[in-house]
């Protein structure tokens, strides 16, 4: 498993050189930005039974048939894996929100991933728009703009506005990881 | 590779959880720590070639029968490789200095060193000489700021007492 750091490590012993200038200033900038990174894992950790419930709630609206008899969430069963798996997937995307890599959901969470959900005959459609789901959910907490208008009476704010550009990074950086899940599983 | 964000997130993920807030808290304190340890690499990365060119001087200084015949240090060769070591050293320090571990060092420079060393009629003394000469040539405020100094000689003890 690397971080940022250690990414920058290994990629400059391939070449067997020290690691200064550019290499160095985007990891000044990594540790200059660092509240913001962990303000954004706390805003995904803290909200992530609610968003994960949401994400399965929004994909079985979207497809009925999954909860009827011979869904794939049908006996409750099979929607309670179906909402763990949501949550380990949500939770390997914040470790690697958290290192600033990919190598951790990659190894840990991605690889096989599609193989083992296609011999359990899981439909990956619907886990893919459930990542999706999950993508917007974390891009709005992390921004902390929920929407009003869908959010209603539980509208929840982490706190106020700190950044001008509420975390536009971050937020970039956050939806790439849903991205490669969703290429993983396509 | 060992860091602080590497070793929480191994800890959360054996335990199943979120990353949770001390775990955040942890991350936050190697943050803080992290910009000496980045003036230290910065500089040494600009200075890598006087350092351990000074460090290789002083340990020939030291043990001036190497250049004997037969002896490590005698051709051109083996002058070139006895340098490029010590520079191998001082690039893994560099490393270690970005990731805020050992985890280079450990990884690449310390793990079979002796077998290397004792298969190739090395001795490791006239290393150790080199980096202490180097652990004891940096100065605050000359060369780099105070704390960025602490963890670099930190680093290069480490290298040390691997050796002795």
């Amino acid at each position: 498993m690397l971080d940022a750091f250690s990414r920058a490590v290994v990629s400059a012993d391939a070449s067997t050189k020290c690691i200064g200038g550019d290499d160095l200033a985007s990891l000044k900038g990594f540790i200059a930005e660092g509240n913001r990174r962990l303000d954004a894992v706390n805003a995904i950790a803290s909200n992530a039974s609610c968003m994960v419930s949401d994400a399965i709630a929004g994909m079985i609206c979207e497809n009925q048939g999954l909860i009827q008899a011979g869904g794939n969430c049908y006996p409750n069963r099979r929607m309670a894996a179906c909402l763990r798996d949501g949550e380990i997937i949500l939770r390997y995307v914040t470790y690697a929100l958290l290192a600033g890599d990919a190598s951790v959901l990659e190894d840990r969470c991605l690889n096989g991933l599609k193989e083992t959900y296609s011999a359990l005959g899981v439909p990956a459609t619907s886990t893919a728009r459930a990542v999706q789901i999950m993508k917007a959910q974390a891009a709005a907490h992390i921004k902390d703009q929920p929407s009003e208008s869908f959010a209603g009476a539980r509208l929840r704010k982490m706190g106020s506005i700190v950044t001008e550009d509420r975390c536009a990074s971050l937020v970039a950086e956050a939806s790439s990881y849903f991205d490669r899940v969703i290429a993983a599983l396509s | 590779m060992k860091s602080v964000v590497t070793t929480v997130v191994t800890a959360a993920d054996a335990a199943g959880r979120f990353p949770s807030t001390s775990d955040l808290e942890s991350v936050q304190g190697s943050l803080q720590r992290a910009a000496a340890r980045l003036e230290a690499a910065e500089k040494l990365a600009g200075n890598i070639d006087a350092v351990a060119q000074e460090a290789y001087d002083a340990c020939i200084r030291k043990y001036s029968y190497l250049n004997n015949a037969g002896e490590a240090n005698s051709t051109d060769t083996f002058k070139a490789k006895c340098l490029r070591d010590i520079k191998h050293y001082m690039r893994l320090i560099n490393y270690c200095l970005v990731v805020g571990g050992t985890g280079p060092l450990d990884e690449w420079g310390i793990a079979g060193q002796r077998e290397v060393y004792r298969a190739l009629n090395l001795p490791t003394a006239p290393y150790v000489e080199a980096l202490s000469f180097a652990r004891n040539r940096g100065c605050a405020p000359r060369d780099l700021s105070a704390q960025a100094l602490t963890e670099y000689n930190a680093l290069l003890d480490y290298v040390i007492n691997s050796l002795s």
